[in-house]
């Protein structure tokens, strides 16, 4: 026997053997129990990543203490501007309505609980009146106008429909690396 | 006698009745002459011309919300003001002018459109009036930083200049203008007949931004710009021809007030009266990073001699000062509660306090 033949040999067994066992499958499974079970498996493997045990392996969660309706939240050490946290939306959210401004800028806050130093992204939102409750003007590292990139006293409406400045939420980019 | 009573009483109404002519409404006023110590108080809406002399108030220009600061210009007579409006108060379409407003009626008189990307928040140095008196620059960010040109003889946009890594507006001779740079430096745009850019040249690195920054608060001095750190380190900045001349920096805070924690501070902070050479500083006592908390005491400083001279304790912390340019000046200080104080700049007695709403900026007429 050449070692092609013990090939197809081999190859012909494997089909013969799937294709007895879709036969058996079929003749004992109705197609919607088929579908169901197919449908059961695809729902589980999109929902594995969102249980808490996948959560904590992709990413480790910051540990935060304060009132994040209150300037001395630790995430606003560079913010000016009032607060989403108090407009209805969130940290990390903005209001009904409102429109997140892709384009921001950044500060650098040390967490208290941790005494680690993290980038924050001040995020402005967009497309309403200013929100007139808890306006904060908080400079640490603050930087003047003309370097954007670091500066607070700047509404930060770019790439949105609407330019109007309403709020600023404070999202943990990374953690800062050390001075 | 009832009926004597009631004729003497018709009788009298009918004589005061004939003696009270009915007013009518006279024509609106208009602006008299500007006298000295004349200044705008710009708030979010409007911006009110006041006398510090008297606290008398003359009128008012209507401005936008995301108007950033008022340019005059007293030899043309007219107001200048650039501002964003959307067609539904906070949303929809934007349009932004550039508006001239006359001194006369403090009317609008005339409209520029200027591309859709001016600065909102106030910031003086967001526009300025170029030495010719025929072009005034705009800031805007989009987020990228430009200068756009409006020639206001003819009223109409020039062109728009792109300054990446540097914004602000400080004009000089010649039609140019400096701009505070991101990499420590100054640059200069000069701006040919038509209010084109014909040249640009840029300084060497004179300051680190992220150790000490310059304010993003020039002031004109008789000469050219002064540049304050926020640690209280002083530039004069001059130009000749296509060159750009800054000075050896010298400290506003001597090593004792260092030690006690003296930095400047505020929103318009800082002023200079040109010809006597004085600067009035809000100083606050803090720590690094608190470059806009406001004053509690104002410290006068002699620019020729490089020394402060006075100080003055306040007893509400002040933001904002305006000194007027006159031979007997008078100082303008918007403190902490919104309120709007006149105080004799030379002797610091305090003269007066003018009613109106918070002042955003002031500036001198």
């Amino acid at each position: 026997m050449n070692k092609n033949s013990i090939v197809d040999k081999t190859y012909y067994w494997i089909d013969e053997t799937a294709r007895n066992q879709a036969l058996r499958l079929a003749r004992t499974l109705s197609r919607r129990n088929f579908l169901s079970r197919l449908g059961m498996f695809l729902a589980g493997a999109a929902t594995l990543p969102l249980l808490p045990v996948s959560r904590a392996l992709s990413q480790e969660k910051v540990q935060e203490i304060g009132d994040p309706k209150s300037c001395d939240y630790w995430r606003y050490c560079a913010m000016g501007g009032a607060l989403c946290t108090c407009c209805g939306g969130s940290i990390t959210t903005c209001p009904p309505g409102s429109e997140t401004s892709p384009i921001t800028w950044v500060g650098t806050c040390r967490n208290p609980v941790d005494d680690r130093n993290y980038l924050m992204s001040y995020n402005d939102c967009c497309g309403k009146p200013v929100c007139r409750r808890c306006f904060c003007h908080n400079t640490e590292r603050d930087r003047p106008v003309y370097f954007p990139s670091n500066a607070g006293s700047i509404l930060w409406c770019f790439g949105t429909a609407e330019r109007t400045y309403h709020c600023t939420v404070a999202v943990v980019l990374s953690e800062a690396s050390t001075d | 006698m009832r009926v004597i009573t009631f004729l003497s009483l018709c009788l009298a109404f009918s004589i005061a009745d004939a003696q009270i002519q009915a007013q009518t409404m006279g024509p609106p006023e208009t602006m008299p002459a500007p006298g000295p110590n004349w200044f705008m108080s710009v708030t979010e809406d409007a911006g009110y011309v006041f006398d510090a002399s008297s606290g008398e108030m003359y009128g008012l220009i209507a401005i936008s919300g995301h108007t950033p600061a008022v340019q005059p210009s007293m030899a043309r007579r007219e107001f200048y003001a650039a501002a964003s409006y959307y067609s539904r108060g906070s949303y929809g379409e934007r349009t932004d002018l550039l508006t001239i407003h006359d001194f006369e009626n403090l009317s609008p008189v005339a409209e520029v459109d200027i591309p859709e990307k001016i600065l909102a928040l106030p910031f003086r140095g967001y526009i300025g009036l170029m030495s010719s008196g025929n072009f005034v620059g705009v800031a805007n960010m989009n987020p990228a930083q430009s200068v756009s040109i409006v020639n206001v003889e003819n009223r109409s946009f020039v062109t728009d200049i792109s300054t990446p890594g540097c914004g602000l507006i400080m004009p000089v001779d010649n039609d140019g203008f400096m701009s505070l740079c991101g990499d420590g430096t100054l640059q200069l745009i000069q701006l040919d007949d038509a209010g084109n850019e014909s040249n640009r040249v840029r300084s060497s690195p004179f300051f680190e931004i992220q150790e000490d920054p310059v304010y993003d608060r020039p002031r004109p001095t008789r000469s050219g710009w002064l540049l304050l750190s926020n640690a209280g380190k002083v530039f004069n900045v001059t130009t000749a021809g296509t060159r750009i001349d800054i000075s050896e920096p010298w400290s506003i805070v001597t090593a004792e007030d260092a030690a006690e924690g003296w930095y400047p501070g505020g929103t318009q902070f800082h002023t200079i009266h040109k010809e006597l050479e004085l600067m009035y500083v809000a100083m606050h006592q803090g720590e690094q990073y608190t470059h806009h908390e406001p004053g509690t005491e104002i410290w006068v400083f002699d620019l020729a001699e490089q020394r402060r001279v006075a100080s003055i304790e306040l007893e509400i912390p002040a933001a904002m000062l305006m000194v007027t340019q006159e031979e007997k000046p008078l100082l303008i200080v918007g403190n902490t509660d919104g309120e709007t104080h006149v105080y004799d700049a030379l002797t610091f007695v305090h003269q007066r306090m003018i009613e109106g709403p918070k002042a955003r900026l002031f500036e001198d007429l």
